[in-house]
């Protein structure tokens, strides 16, 4: 049984990253090929041929949307239906499992777990991906770590303030203490830190100086993607002045302990400012990078450790002892065959920490 | 040694999930006070058994038999204040026409203790409940027996019991006093077994000497205030586990922290162990399940990481950590035990 949660949504990819050609990426354990047919719908099956399990991946896609394994010579429609072998005549009872998707603002969205429980509604909301008053940039990064590190590095952000602290962190964040939600699975974080000292990373993107107003709220809809939306303004003016940007993260368990970390982020102001958008990219790339090299350090001592000593956890944990709940109960509902990821309901506070 | 200031007693024991600890009907009535005695400065000790019966022509204690009882027994007293109080049984073990107890007098306590001083005589009459045991005896082949004040009364029993089974025990017995030190005439025909030790002569009690190296023979049962204990808590960490086997005896003072009416003690129940504890104020479901014990994980004991919870298989919770959510709170299936308590006065735990 896999330790992930499959009854969720995860990002399984980027809408630029498929297109015309198989692209294996491994989901939850599971090999997946994704490819576009030719009216440019996204398909994505279990990159196993059915004959002798080869990887459809490595096989070939025709101009009507035929896949070819090429092993043996199995072909599949756009149905995923076994339509003939090589030029043998009789044709073979196969059909490929094909999984829920739904493509949008850019992102390819995948439900590796049971068809019947795909629901489009619990996708959260991406649309200022696709919002022409917004620029973004975006991508994945290889992350050799379990989808929960991550999960955890990006419910309990006082971690900035000592990994990231030429950037992005700096005391104020780790000062400052966090409201936590809970709305059914989805578990909310906000930390408003006012009249403290501009951060690096946002004295250069909004050319702002000390003091400045900075907000973040977290959101997590499990299983799989974390949304940060950050206001950041001159101490004094509060919203809608300030600055806005939003940060998407989807944490998509890979094969064993990996993950894929996508990442887009997104800013409603200077949005023709391309050397801006290039500055934040590499900023970004540079904070993930650093996240990745402490996630990988953790892995490795998380993966090797013998048990037996509890962890050892402090107030500004809750979020992510909350998210990692979440997740434990989603995977304990679905393996006793409920569905895994819940719907809506109205958020409301709970405690400060 | 300090002063043992455990007259109103809240027992909370613990024991290795023991077979003798027990749940099964017990007495609940009205018992007679047929004998009170001053055995120690501040300290009376009762017996009591049912009224005899109508006709029996009957002397005192003659009435219908008393729940048979094993040494580490004690039972509930509930006052006509509405206290209610434990007491560990005294007498020799399985005695069935009448039970003993003792009781020192708490000043500082909330009454109970100078109730009983005060009001109860020959012919009282005192609702009583149990016998239950959460501090049974096992068998092993050598026994170190640590009592402090009136810590002693459970140990009685005990002693009388290792000795008809031809164990090697010995018993190391602190009190403020030599006056205050209830029983000495009953330890006496035991000569070099018992060592007594008076503060005010002696000075702390030699716990390194008495107990000596891990012993995996042996079994270390001790009951007396609280410092008494976690001393020798420390000085048994190192033995093999389970060797240890305490009975606190928490006084119930003016120092409660969170007591009060908050912070009523609970009562307990450890469904798979198969004991019930009495949880005083100031101490926690967690440690009171720990000095009981039985393992539980826990960490920040603050409510925080989770790493206690524990499900509850009935009673009310008072929830008082910053885990759970509002919907896990509403469930009632699970708790942080080293924070939360009960509504109600009692938790049965899948423990
Ligand atoms: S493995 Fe695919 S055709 Fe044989
Ligand atoms: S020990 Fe951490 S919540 Fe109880
Ligand atoms: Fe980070």
């Amino acid at each position: 049984m896999s330790q992930h949660v499959r009854n969720g949504w995860y990002l399984g990819a980027w809408s630029h990253e498929i297109g015309r050609t198989l692209k294996q990426r491994w989901i939850t354990d599971m090999p997946v090929c994704f490819y576009r047919l030719p009216d440019q719908t996204v398909t994505a099956v279990e990159d196993r041929c059915p004959h002798r399990k080869y990887p459809l991946s490595l096989g070939h896609l025709d101009d009507e949307g035929t896949l070819q394994c090429d092993y043996h010579g199995y072909r599949f429609d756009g149905r995923g239906a076994c339509v003939g072998v090589a030029e043998q005549t009789d044709r073979p009872k196969a059909a490929l499992r094909r999984f829920p998707l739904v493509e949008r603002d850019g992102a390819i969205w995948i439900w590796p777990g049971d068809p019947e429980l795909a629901d489009e509604s619990l996708l959260p909301d991406t649309s200022w991906l696709n919002d022409p008053g917004w620029t973004h940039v975006h991508g994945v990064v290889p992350l050799k770590a379990r989808h929960l590190l991550l999960l955890e590095n990006l419910l309990d952000l006082t971690h900035e303030t000592f990994l990231h602290p030429t950037s992005i962190g700096n005391a104020a964040v780790a000062a400052t203490p966090i409201d936590v939600t809970v709305d059914g699975d989805r578990v909310g974080f906000s930390r408003r830190m006012t009249g403290i000292e501009a951060p690096p990373f946002y004295e250069k993107s909004c050319g702002l100086t000390s003091p400045v107003d900075r907000w973040q709220d977290g959101e997590f809809h499990p299983p799989g993607v974390f949304i940060l939306h950050i206001r950041v303004a001159a101490t004094g003016t509060e919203e809608p002045e300030g600055f806005h940007m939003r940060v998407l993260y989807g944490m998509t368990p890979a094969r064993g302990n990996e993950t894929h970390d996508f990442y887009a982020l997104g800013r409603d102001y200077l949005i023709d400012d391309e050397e801006l958008t290039t500055f934040q990219h590499e900023q970004q790339l540079a904070v993930m990078q650093e996240d990745v090299d402490a996630l990988e350090a953790q892995e490795l001592m998380y993966a090797t450790d013998p048990g037996g000593t509890a962890e050892s956890s402090i107030k500004s944990d809750l979020a992510a002892l909350r998210g990692r709940r979440s997740l434990m109960k989603m995977l304990a509902r679905e393996q006793h065959g409920q569905p895994g990821q819940q719907g809506d309901r109205t958020a409301r506070p709970t405690e400060s920490v | 040694m300090t002063d043992p200031s455990a007259a109103v007693l809240d027992t909370l024991t613990t024991t290795e999930a023991g077979t003798a600890s027990r749940h099964e009907a017990g007495f609940d009535g009205t018992l007679v006070v047929l004998s009170r005695r001053n055995v120690a400065a501040g300290v009376v000790s009762l017996e009591l058994g049912p009224r005899s019966g109508e006709g029996e022509g009957g002397g005192e204690g003659e009435g219908e038999p008393l729940p048979a009882w094993r040494p580490g027994a004690h039972i509930d007293v509930v006052l006509p204040t509405g206290i209610t109080r434990q007491y560990s049984l005294c007498g020799p073990a399985g005695h069935t026409s009448r039970w003993r107890i003792a009781v020192l007098r708490e000043p500082d306590g909330r009454g109970g203790s100078q109730w009983i001083h005060d009001n109860v005589h020959e012919g009282t009459e005192l609702r009583v409940r149990g016998p239950r045991n959460n501090f049974p005896l096992r068998p092993a082949a050598r026994y170190l027996f640590v009592g402090g004040g009136i810590g002693i009364t459970p140990l009685l029993p005990m002693i009388a019991e290792a000795e008809a089974a031809g164990a090697d025990w010995s018993l190391l017995y602190g009190g403020r006093t030599h006056a205050s030190m209830a029983f000495l005439p009953e330890l006496e025909p035991y000569g070099e077994r018992v060592d007594v030790r008076p503060q005010d002569q002696h000075g702390l009690p030699d716990l390194a000497g008495f107990l000596g190296d891990p012993d995996p023979s042996a079994l270390v049962y001790c009951c007396g205030p609280a410092g008494l204990i976690d001393a020798v808590e420390a000085r048994c960490a190192s033995w093999p586990a389970g060797s240890l086997n305490v009975e606190r005896f928490a006084a119930v003072t003016g120092q409660q922290p969170v007591g009060g009416e908050n912070n009523p003690p609970i009562e307990v129940e450890l469904r798979a162990s198969g004991m019930t504890l009495t949880v005083p104020p100031q101490l926690s479901v967690l440690k009171a399940v720990e000095h009981a014990g039985v393992p539980v994980l826990s960490s920040c004991e603050e409510g925080i990481c989770g790493s206690c919870e524990t499900a509850v298989i009935e009673g009310e919770i008072d929830h008082r950590d910053s885990l759970l959510t509002e919907d896990e709170r509403a469930a009632g299936d699970t708790m942080l035990i080293c924070v939360s308590r009960a509504r109600g006065g009692r938790l049965v735990l899948d423990l």
